[in-house]
């Protein structure tokens, strides 16, 4: 009976040994966000500020750390924000939604409907027709493959979709991995480095582009001013800018990928022989795929056509409403599929992002910021936008693109103010940079999951990362240096 | 079947047998410790249980989209998971080894885990004279977490950890890190055997103090010896030529306590200096360096070391701690 109660005793020290041991950032961010909140108010900035600043640290090292529950982490803002800065719950309540979020819950739902219409293996085919067995060109297919669909429908869904494929090629070449480390870095790259490119190309390719589209009308748009028409971003707008972009890229991502990586086969003669095979089981198209196709297309006419009227958000819920009437996905799948806490996180994420700009905060760091690049000559024209590529690459690969958009966003956009700099200049650079995420498996959605697939070591993203950050960075600079200004951009 | 059929049909057949846990994350290491938990099992007088750990996906990694969509879709292609390919890995070689054959019975047995659509997945293998394998792939917070609570509700005899920090261990999406390794050697109440370049045929370099805790650890291990059929050599350290006399009497002491319950050791031998040095540098040449559990626990292990930890720490071969 001693000894029962003895282990008793143990076993519950124990288990509070691995509460506090999993909690020890929750208290590590309270112990911190305590500490700045009591803390005299910085010269130049106000106490609502110095309140929602407070809120955004914690926020981020939980972000980052999640050692509660992500959707826990966006309540706590609510309340914070109704507590701390003495906001009418109303109020917060609706600055929860907005039209970006709505264009993450939808695009969230469309992308698990996608994945779920074994689209995938019809892909497949029609890279493996086009690039033939070379080893090199399968892979441009795929990133090229990726990186067109993902900036349509977001990293995630292509990355689900296309896994399979590279795991099949990587299986059917050989069953020993250690034989095909090569091969299956240069495949499983080519998905993940094309999604990650290709992200930035339109405004549904992610929701870091659509937080960006909605902070610019949100600060800017004023209905009584024709002139502050420019910030109001389309589809087609965004294109223009950002799909070039995305398009300079494409070639050098395989060329990295071939340096970085040599494969141990050549071609895939008889791997691709036999995925043939395997696709070809499937037989014709059957009338759920091509409505699946025809929902897809009518989603992305929506978006280019009337995403300025009725947003992008609504045209993503109409997509995945038109998948689940159809009855070519059920709403459980959907549901399941869905991190809805991660909605959460983005809505309440945003709505910090707004109080940032009204409390002052977001003036105060752009002031400091400003400040600190004033010695350097970095505060105006290319140098400044250099200086928001490196911290909003550094600041997105500790945290999501779209959380990066929404605490860096209001600060960029007031930094753009304050040194008479065009805000879509360094909203655009935010927005395009935030996926420079490279450097570890779990900074960009697309890597994570094929990091899954337990064919990539981690370090292998940093040795392929580093070498694309300097290219990423480049050609969006030269970018912003030469073909913006083609567009009216100065 | 039913997850309560399944736990009380299990709970009959422990505590007659032999019960060996394995935990295995894709790398040569834990397979080099399934082998040895075979030869502790020979002639299927043990049940083996081949544990991997996932850790839970965190959402906001995969941006919103839940994991679970695309392992379904790898899975609809036929392509394993990391984790079902090591554990099939296992399975395979103890085909290979006979120490299972293709006719035993299969169950499988699926658990929802919370914040995991995927769950916990248990497949036991079962023959007619009652053996059984398990293979299980759990999902937990943290790897070091998982493995910890398996110990806890399954009451193993041993439990076998790879500790490896070789280029190719660290490859695999399992990899248990030497932290991980460490921290479940240290919690763990029950028996550990660390393998680390785990050779066999080299037999056990059993070190023995003057507590009866150790003397207790000498028969257990010459049993878990016994049966893998592995020579058992007694070992004491003195500090000074004064305590020699001491350390003799402590392997003498030890070397009764094992020939009484009818076993025997192949050798003894005395060191003299530091125990952790002497333990390190002659238990090189044997397969298993094995000590007593220390009685430091907690917040004390901060401000102070013992014997058996820091054997494991600084040991280039397996370790086994015997609780």
């Amino acid at each position: 009976m001693l000894a029962d109660n003895a282990i008793k005793k143990f076993i519950n020290l124990r288990t509070l040994g691995h509460f506090i041991d999993d909690r020890r950032w929750l208290f590590v961010a309270f112990i911190i966000g305590a500490a700045l909140y009591i803390a005299p108010t910085p010269e130049g900035l106000s106490r609502e500020g110095q309140t929602v600043l407070v809120i955004s640290v914690v926020a981020v090292i939980l972000f980052v750390t999640e050692p509660i529950p992500l959707p826990s982490v966006a309540f706590m803002i609510v309340i914070a924000q109704i507590t701390l800065m003495g906001l009418e719950s109303s109020e917060v309540a609706r600055s929860l939604m907005s039209d970006s979020v709505l264009f993450i819950m939808g695009s969230l739902m469309l992308a698990v409907a996608i994945v779920k219409q074994k689209l995938d293996k019809r892909i497949a085919y029609l890279i493996v027709r086009a690039t033939g067995t070379g080893i090199y060109a399968i892979c441009v297919g795929i990133s090229f493959v990726c990186g067109v669909l993902a900036s349509i429908i977001g990293e995630h869904t292509v990355a689900a979709m296309m896994l399979p494929v590279a795991v099949t090629l990587v299986t059917l070449t050989s069953n020993n991995p250690k034989e095909v480390k090569g091969l299956a870095a240069v495949l499983l790259f080519s998905i993940s480095y094309g999604c990650a490119i290709g992200g930035i190309g339109t405004p549904s390719g992610g929701a870091r582009n659509a937080i960006m589209i909605g902070y610019w009308k949100d600060f800017f748009y004023d209905p009584t001013n024709p002139e502050t028409r420019q910030f109001l971003v389309d589809y087609v707008t965004w294109i223009k800018y950002a799909y070039p972009i995305f398009l300079a890229q494409l070639p050098l991502v395989t060329f990295i990928l071939f340096a970085a990586f040599k494969p141990e086969r050549k071609t895939l003669r008889r791997a691709v022989a036999k995925l043939r095979k395997q696709i070809e089981l499937q037989g014709p198209m059957k009338g759920s795929d091509w409505a699946s196709v025809a929902i897809f297309m009518a989603t992305l006419v929506g978006w280019v056509t009337m995403s300025e009227s009725v947003g992008l958000g609504t045209i993503a819920l109409m997509g995945a409403v038109f998948f689940l009437a159809v009855g070519l996905v059920p709403w459980n799948d959907m549901n399941s599929g869905v991190n809805w806490g991660v909605v959460w996180l983005y809505a309440a994420t945003i709505s910090l992002g707004v109080e940032m700009k009204a409390s002052g905060a977001a003036e105060w760091i752009a002031t400091s910021f400003l400040g600190l690049l004033g010695p350097m000559n970095m505060d105006h024209g290319l140098p400044l936008l250099a200086a928001y590529t490196g911290l909003t690459t550094v600041v997105t690969n500790t945290m999501s693109a779209g959380a990066a958009v929404a605490v860096l966003g209001p600060i960029a956009l007031r930094t753009a103010e304050i040194a008479n700099e065009n805000p879509l200049h360094l909203g655009f650079i935010t927005a395009i940079s935030s996926s420079f995420a490279y450097f570890t498996a779990a900074a960009h959605p697309a890597f994570t999951i094929v990091y899954a697939s337990g064919y990539l070591k981690a370090s292998d993203f940093f040795k392929v990362g580093w070498r694309m950050a300097i290219m990423s960075a480049a050609v969006l600079l030269l970018a912003a240096k030469f073909y913006w200004p083609l567009l009216g951009l100065s | 079947m039913l997850e309560n059929e399944f736990d009380s049909d299990l709970q009959d057949d422990l505590g007659a047998r032999f019960q060996i846990l394995v935990c295995i994350d894709g790398s040569d290491e834990s397979y080099s410790g399934l082998r040895y938990a075979v030869r502790m099992g020979s002639d299927n007088s043990a049940d083996l249980t081949l544990l991997y750990v996932r850790p839970v996906d965190q959402g906001l990694r995969s941006g919103g989209l839940q994991m679970r969509v695309a392992r379904e879709n790898m899975l609809k292609w036929g392509v394993q998971l990391p984790g079902t390919k090591a554990l099939k890995k296992g399975r395979d070689m103890l085909v290979e080894m006979g120490f299972m054959a293709d006719d035993w019975k299969e169950q499988v047995v699926h658990t929802d885990v919370s914040g995991d659509p995927l769950g916990d997945n248990t497949t036991v293998y079962r023959n007619d004279e009652g053996a059984s394998i398990s293979l299980k792939l759990l999902v937990s917070p943290r790897v070091d977490r998982g493995i910890l609570d398996e110990c806890e509700v399954g009451s193993y005899d041993i439990t076998i950890i790879s500790m490896s920090e070789t280029a190719e261990a660290k490859e695999h999406a399992g990899y248990i890190s030497p932290a991980t390794t460490f921290t479940v050697a240290t919690q763990h109440r029950g028996t550990v055997l660390v393998a680390r370049e785990l050779e066999e045929d080299h037999g056990h370099f059993m070190c023995v103090d003057f507590t009866d805790k150790a003397v207790q650890a000498a028969v257990k291990d010459a049993q878990i010896a016994a049966r893998c059929h592995c020579p058992v050599h007694l070992y004491s350290v003195a500090s000074s030529e004064e305590e020699r006399e001491t350390a003799m009497d402590v392997v003498a002491g030890a070397k009764a306590a094992i020939e009484a319950e009818g076993l025997s050791i192949a050798g003894e031998s005395i060191g003299l200096g530091d125990p952790v040095e002497c333990i390190v540098g002659t238990g090189r040449k044997y397969s298993l360096i094995v000590l007593a559990d220390t009685s430091i626990k907690g917040l004390r292990r901060f401000f102070t070391t013992s014997v058996a930890y820091e054997v494991l720490q600084k040991a280039a071969n397996s370790v086994m701690i015997v609780r």
